[in-house]
């Protein structure tokens, strides 16, 4: 362990050379107006970027890729928060409670604290990936396809009422996001499901697309089926005080924060969109610990810590199965491993042996880039802010600019432009009825995962379905599913006897 | 195929127990012709988008959709999406060199 | 007045877009599609290639991503695209092989081959700790015990999946074929010991069987690789069988021979500058050149062969 805390000096020595400082900062800022544009993400962002980089040596050249992956993080949170859309995947919870925020006036406080509990997040994350790195590696191995349907059988039933309001349509929404995530190629057997002979439809609905379309054209929609007068308003924006978070804030943001260090850290190990995931739970958990849980939904803080850390850390995570196995759980980190394919390394069980200045080197960065982000963003969350002081009937014009741009970025498809745009439609509906869009998000995230995880298994065991509960991972989740099912049923009926009795 | 619909089943059912809450219906006033306007132009630009190319679809976006809410000076409308328009091009094709439609003005 | 300015500025832009007579393929830059999405082995092989290209062709050579429909997407619209030369596509393996699983627009007909790139064989790996020590006894085994073997893939109908099922035909064996999503994931399971062993394609899975951690047992190879002499093709071992993936370029149908010529020209100069040979050597790929006809004689083999395999799978 020391011998990880001499190479981590080394790294941060390396690190601060002023050529590595720059391009971290670069990636940096590169990330964060990456993230902001909606849709364009850190995979296209550092795929672009990869050319720019080849005259560079493959530790510089990765620090500032790594710089653009949590930039755009960073970057993502923002347009949340301020314009309901979200940045990119991992940013639709924020979206949630962020906006709300924001409307009330408060957008400083939460971009603040975005900035704030990202870097928290950030730097435990770090010292975790530092000295838990090995044997992280190894758990995350273990889980195989039974594994991961437990893990997501789990998930799914836990989280698809994320929001809180009604079950039922929360599950509704999440039946329909199971649909419109089996359309496409049937990813065991190859046959094509649901696409009626559609080419486009063959890749199935890009997530981007039900994204942007549920909570960001659906936001503009609403908006514009006010009258015009509303539209000449902009949002209230309060005096300079009331642009950082006050002392209250910042108490009842720090349990969120470390909790959500912690789930973020562990789910990223799970391979997958995992930081999308993370935020879901850090949400659903800090909902239910809240000693107020009515305010989630209109403004809670905690709401915007929680999953902005979990978001963070699931990044650090992340890059743990990429460094110790060569094996990219994420797409981002899957690009970083073309990157450094390009450049000569061969990221494996041997990277940290062979190329220790490389592996520590990018470590050392990543944890100045989450200071040099914490920098650039705290102060130009006053001008971030001032954005909203732009009247309605300009900014929604320049959002649906955004949203079509970011869009086409993502697959260089109108289709995809047209999916956003039907989406947008269903997520005005959605709002005039008052259906949430989050668990129709999480449902087509997790339900072709758990359908090839569920065929995987069964086709491994040999029509087996014991191989679930013969494997002590895949039990404890499945177990835990249960109990979570059956508490609120045995509550209610110790309620009905402590009723009879009294 | 078949436990993908097993698994679909399985909720559906849980959904049967759903009684669907239509909320405030949807009264016709001006702003819904707004909206109906303003959908329009978002699926017609798209309908371009290849063919026009990225710089004047995003400068015809953005004029169409701040008259259609309500900016009626052209003095300001105008040059507001000229501008846009440009920026967003430098900004995304030159200097971030995505790949964007180029259209007929070749751009 | 306002008016007046815009019309003219609207005459203005339409004036300067008047055709400039194509001087000299080319006058604007090249535009490689790739049917998949960014990351992949093809993705980078061809970014490292356009970044060298480029200097020789006297214009920029740029990367455009069209994922979906298991590359049917990127596939058709460049087999729709204007046969001038500006529009490319990797065309890899796959190509030959998607239009018999599902009903495409195109087939390797629909374009005209212009160079061919690198070529890798197949293979499987497994555990270093695997009951198996040589083919044989891996083979011996699956006699034994039919569809017990699990190996994984990279994708149900995919490059090495089909691999996997002509080699079970070729050495009369049955296994159980566990498809995931990519390379990664099943090189993953493998680790993790949830399946026997994987089928792949360099680079995936190379850099642990340097670090000891998993073990070439079957090499579809006409050769051995430098890297690891010691391991057999399986040739040498009695089972006559070879195959891997080819990835090249290719231009939509009727495109002028002159460009094909001048685009085969300056690719083969990209692939030849020592920047590209030093990457593809960091890749661990295999630098095979084919010209535009030896390519087109290779799809249209393949078309057939995969034709056939195809059948022999879905009765």
């Amino acid at each position: 362990m020391f011998e990880s805390l001499q190479h981590l000096i080394n790294g941060f020595g390396i690190a601060t050379t002023i050529h590595n400082l720059l391009y971290c900062l670069i990636g940096a800022i590169v990330g964060t107006l990456i993230g902001v544009l909606p849709g364009i993400g850190p995979i296209a962002g550092i795929a672009l970027l990869i050319p720019a980089t080849f005259g560079l040596n493959p530790t510089s050249a990765i620090i500032m890729l790594a710089g653009i992956y949590y930039g755009a993080m960073y970057g993502g949170s923002t347009t949340s928060i301020l314009l309901n859309v979200p940045g990119e995947t991992a940013s639709v919870i924020t979206c949630i409670d962020g906006y709300q925020m924001a409307q009330k006036g408060r957008a400083g406080p939460a971009l603040a604290i975005c900035a704030i509990g990202s870097f928290i997040a950030g730097t435990i994350g770090i010292f975790g990936l530092v000295f838990l790195a090995p044997p992280l590696a190894e758990a995350a191995l273990a889980f195989g396809p039974p594994e991961y349907f437990s893990l997501m059988v789990f998930g799914f039933i836990v989280l698809s009422n994320v929001t809180g309001t009604s079950l039922t349509k929360s599950l509704m929404m999440a039946v329909i996001g199971l649909i419109i995530g089996t359309i496409g190629l049937d990813p065991v057997t190859g046959d094509a499901r649901f696409t009626f002979g559609s080419i486009s439809l063959l890749g199935g609905i890009e997530f981007v697309a039900v994204a942007i379309g549920l909570f960001g054209i659906g936001e503009v929609l609403v908006n514009v089926d006010q009258p015009s007068e509303m539209l000449e308003q902009h949002v209230f924006v309060p005096r300079l005080r009331e642009l950082y978070p006050t002392l209250q804030d910042l108490k009842k943001s720090i349990g969120p924060i470390l909790r959500g260090t912690g789930i973020g850290f562990g789910v990223g190990l799970v391979p997958g969109p995992a930081p999308v995931i993370a935020t879901y739970a850090s949400y659903m958990t800090e909902r239910r610990i809240s000693k107020h849980p009515e305010e989630f939904g209109k403004g809670a803080i905690e709401g915007v810590a929680g999953p902005e850390s979990a978001n963070n850390a699931a990044c650090q995570s992340a890059f743990i199965p990429l460094f110790v196995l060569g094996i990219p759980f994420a797409p981002p980190t899957a690009i970083l491993l073309g990157a450094l394919l390009i450049h000569g390394v061969s990221p494996g069980p041997m990277l940290i042996g062979q190329h220790p200045e490389l592996f520590w080197g990018v470590i050392a960065s990543m944890y100045i880039g989450n200071f040099i982000l914490l920098i650039l963003n705290l102060p130009f969350v006053p001008l971030f802010a001032n954005i909203l002081r732009i009247p309605k009937k300009i900014l929604l014009p320049l959002v649906i600019l955004f949203c079509i741009t970011g869009m086409y970025t993502v697959n260089n498809s109108i289709f995809d432009i047209w999916m956003m745009l039907l989406f947008g439609g269903l997520g005005f509906l959605m709002r005039k009825w008052a259906y949430e869009g989050a668990p129709l998000l999480l449902a087509l995230v997790l339900g072709p995962k758990l359908e090839v995880a569920f065929r995987q298994s069964l086709m491994i065991s040999h029509g087996d379905f014991g191989v679930f509960v013969n494997r002590p991972i895949s039990m404890v989740f499945l177990l835990a599913t249960a109990i979570f099912l059956v508490i609120p049923l045995i509550r209610m009926v110790l309620k009905k006897q402590r009723k009879e009795v009294s | 195929m078949a436990l993908s619909s097993l698994l679909l089943l399985q909720l559906f059912f849980k959904r049967r127990q759903t009684i669907v809450k239509k909320g405030t219906v949807v009264e016709p006033s001006g702003s819904t012709k707004q909206l109906i306007f303003f959908f329009g132009t978002m699926v017609l630009v798209t309908l371009f988008f290849n063919r026009l190319g990225f710089p004047l679809s995003s400068f015809l976006l953005m004029l169409t959709l701040l008259r259609i809410l309500g900016v009626k000076r052209w003095t300001f409308n105008l040059p507001l999406s000229f501008m846009t328009a440009i920026v967003c091009y430098f900004l995304f094709v030159q200097w971030l060199k995505i790949p964007l439609p180029k259209g007929w003005v070749g751009l | 007045m306002l008016k007046r300015i815009f019309s003219i500025l609207f005459v203005l832009s339409l004036i300067v877009v008047m055709p400039i007579y194509a001087a000299e393929f080319p006058t604007k830059e090249v535009q490689i599609i790739i049917p998949w999405a960014p990351g992949g082995a093809t993705d980078l092989i061809f970014r490292a290639l356009a970044a060298t290209t480029g200097k020789y062709l006297g214009k920029a050579v740029v990367v455009v991503n069209k994922p979906g429909g298991a590359g049917a997407v990127g596939y058709t619209e460049t087999a729709q695209a204007k046969p001038d030369g500006y529009t490319l596509v990797s065309a890899i393996t796959p190509l030959t092989i998607l239009p018999h699983q599902v009903t495409t627009a195109f087939t390797y007909k629909s374009f005209d081959p212009v160079i061919n790139v690198v070529k890798d064989p197949g293979m499987f790996l497994v555990r270093s700790d695997a009951p198996w020590k040589s083919l044989k006894e891996f083979l011996d085994y699956a006699k034994k015990n039919p569809d017990m073997i699990t190996v994984g893939n990279s994708g149900a109908g995919g490059g090495v999946h089909l691999i996997a099922l002509a080699f079970e035909k070729t050495a009369g064996v049955k296994f159980n074929h566990i498809p995931f999503s990519g390379g990664g994931p099943s090189v993953t399971a493998l680790l993790g010991g949830h399946i026997n062993a994987v089928s792949v394609s360099p680079p995936e899975g190379i850099e642990h069987v340097k670090a000891g951690k998993l073990k070439i047992i079957a090499l579809f190879a006409e050769k051995r690789f430098e890297l690891f002499p010691d391991v057999p093709i399986v040739k040498e071992q009695g089972v006559d069988f070879v195959m891997g993936q080819w990835r090249g370029l290719a231009a939509s149908k009727g495109t002028p021979p002159d460009v094909i010529k001048k685009l085969h020209d300056t690719f083969k100069q990209g692939m030849d500058d020592p920047v590209f040979i030093k990457n593809a050597k960091d890749m661990v790929v295999n630098l095979s050149y084919l010209g535009p006809e030896d390519l087109g004689k290779l799809m249209a083999a393949d078309h057939e062969f995969y034709g056939k395999l195809v059948k022999e799978i879905k009765k």
